[in-house]
């Protein structure tokens, strides 16, 4: 009994530790949209009462509505695009057989070890000579065929039942609109969880746009939040405020899709 | 006419031949069961009728008309899969309208359709349900429903009970039959359950290693097999079988205490063959007999079959026209008529 109850109780101060950390972040940055820069520096805990300089200082700044703008666009397209054609490679790949097909899908995994600041440069030198510089499609373009996206839904197109196809076809429906008509909806709860990865992933990224990125009416939030903080006398509650502004589009999509997000991690088919 | 006509029809994958030449009629309104082992390619030559797997060599025709190169859904087929294959996302309705609605038929008609069937498999309260919250059995009503707004010439279930309960599968034969009688079309159906075949075929189409092995009606095949391997396999309990000797015109037992009997049959040169008798050939009133030792009794309430060891140590299945009272451990002889008898050669053809 005794035992029982310590172990019980270790086990939620471990979950409360966790918890903490995972969550404190969130609270020191609601906290600090607060409060003054001098408070943030200083460490202060707890709320003040500086969050409407904050946000007008922020609005001074920069043309807000204009930066959520591009990050919208290019989180939204990017992330529409890049589901739709890593899908339909991982449809591909897993329903159709050929000779080369394993041949290929292992090339394009070894293709995952190759790091990001390895392609950097030569994906720079190809949008700069597509003229594609400080364009939203130089941004998008590099990411919609997606590696990763298209192995996950290759291995979720797995449990998708092969008989719905053979069903589909026989009530005459041809390759694309089985797709589009029975793929599609049966693998909803796969396409939630891929929109989570890659919205966030699209929304949050910060060092390709740097470099195709260049004049200030195409910036994205987390350029601007970057160049906040390094300026000569960083406003760091307006920092916050940019911040709590850059994390909701996420925490809305999350919540929103959270369901089928656990659903489409555990397999969308039943 | 919704006849089938295949010939010499093959399947290869690579080097590995499925289907070895399958040349078989199916006449317009007939109840065709291909039954056989896991892996004698049924479903194979189901898929290909359908056009959902390519035809490697040999044609199909169906209604008269070549449909080798024909998209599965132009080839007036309507398949019932083993798992059911209703779409997740959609009602009972919408599953059964929806090659209608591809087919480009009007929202009155296809509401006219889905009604009739639902009418017919009794789904009507179902209609707004989806598939998930249905029972295993309503899912096969669904499934066989949507196969008939179809009004195919040709139905071709694929293993349909396969994942139903005992009880139920005995329901939903009842039910195919019926259907069968009421729409009046040509089924084409796969099971690897000789019980379904049975009951349910007009002709049973038994198929071993990519080859049809019999083609005939249940009853022919179960009193009159071609070879050793459909004799196994049709008939439940299976056909005992005993290793002699065909010398004259007579048959010896040399591994059974040396008994022979007169042969239905006669052979040139003694040759061994394989006997055949069937659980309820055995018969109290036969004129031979094989001394046995029961090891298990089976009571099923309208018949008792006993499990006797001969003294080769050969285990025989005796059904024993319900005598209640045989027990294991007792000494039991089993009569036989050799008029019963099956007889075999060596290569597994039989002997006539």
């Amino acid at each position: 009994m005794i035992a029982r109850i310590l172990t019980r109780g270790s086990l939620y101060v471990l979950m409360s530790l966790v918890a903490f950390v995972s969550v404190f972040p969130f609270y020191w940055m609601i906290v600090g949209a607060t409060n003054t820069s001098s408070d943030v520096i200083r460490g202060k805990p707890t709320f003040g009462t500086a969050l409407f300089d904050n946000i007008a200082h922020f609005f001074n700044l920069f043309d807000v509505p204009r930066v959520l703008l591009n990050t919208t666009i290019i989180a939204v397209v990017g992330t529409v695009l890049t589901l739709a054609l890593s899908s339909l490679a991982g449809y591909g790949f897993e329903m159709f057989r050929s000779k080369f097909r394993d041949k290929l899908f292992g090339l394009m995994l070894t293709m995952l070890s190759i790091p990001f600041s390895a392609l950097m440069i030569p994906l720079f030198i190809m949008m700069s000579q597509a003229g594609l510089m400080n364009t939203f499609v130089g941004i998008i373009l590099p990411g919609i065929a997606s590696i990763y996206i298209i192995f996950y839904f290759r291995q979720a197109t797995k449990a998708f039942p092969s008989e719905l196809r053979d069903a589909a076809r026989i009530d005459g429906l041809k390759e694309w609109q089985i797709f589009l008509y029975v793929y599609l909806p049966v693998m909803r709860s796969t396409y939630a969880a891929a929109t989570i990865i890659v919205f966030m992933a699209n929304w949050n990224n910060y060092l390709w746009p740097l470099i195709i990125l260049q004049s200030n009416e195409n910036k994205v939030i987390t350029l601007i939040i970057s160049s906040m903080r390094s300026g000569y006398n960083p406003q760091f509650g307006a920092v916050m405020v940019a911040v709590v502004l850059a994390t909701l589009p996420t925490l809305f999509i999350f919540f929103a899709l959270q369901r089928r997000f656990v659903e489409g991690l555990l397999g969308s088919v039943k | 006419m919704s006849g089938l006509k295949l010939r010499g029809v093959r399947k290869s994958y690579g080097n590995v031949q499925v289907l070895k030449g399958i040349d078989l009629d199916i006449d317009s309104k007939e109840f065709v069961v291909f039954v056989g082992p896991s892996g004698c390619g049924k479903s194979t030559l189901l898929r290909m009728i359908a056009g959902l797997e390519d035809i490697t060599d040999g044609d199909i025709a169906i209604g008269g008309r070549r449909v080798n190169d024909v998209d599965p859904s132009k080839r007036g087929i309507a398949m019932v899969f083993q798992s059911y294959a209703l779409y997740p996302h959609m009602t009972v309705r919408e599953n059964m309208g929806f090659a209608l609605k591809f087919a480009g038929v009007p929202k009155a008609e296809i509401e006219k359709q889905v009604q009739e069937a639902a009418k017919i498999l009794e789904l009507q309260p179902l209609l707004e349900r989806r598939p998930k919250e249905l029972s295993g059995g309503q899912r096969q009503r669904v499934a066989i429903g949507r196969a008939i707004v179809r009004h195919p010439q040709v139905f071709l279930f694929d293993e349909p009970l396969s994942n139903l309960d005992a009880e139920l599968r005995v329901h939903m034969r009842i039910e195919i039959a019926k259907l069968h009688k009421e729409l009046q079309t040509t089924i084409i159906y796969v099971t690897h359950d000789q019980v379904e075949a049975m009951t349910l075929a007009d002709k049973i189409v038994v198929l071993r290693g990519g080859e049809i092995a019999q083609v005939g009606t249940p009853l022919k095949l179960y009193d009159d097999p071609d070879n050793l391997f459909v004799a196994g396999f049709i008939g439940s309990p299976k056909m005992n079988f005993l290793k002699g000797q065909l010398e004259n015109e007579r048959v010896v037992l040399p591994e059974y205490g040396n008994i022979s009997f007169p042969a239905s049959v006669s052979a040139s040169a003694p040759q061994e063959v394989t006997v055949g008798i069937r659980p309820d050939a055995f018969d109290a009133g036969g004129s031979e007999q094989l001394p046995l030792k029961v090891e298990i009794v089976e009571h099923l309430g309208n018949e008792t079959y006993a499990y006797g060891r001969l003294g080769s140590g050969e285990l025989l299945t005796i059904a024993t026209d319900n005598d209640r009272q045989v027990k294991p451990g007792d000494d039991f002889v089993a009569r036989f008529n050799p008029s019963s008898l099956l007889l075999f050669s060596e290569d597994g053809q039989r002997i006539r």
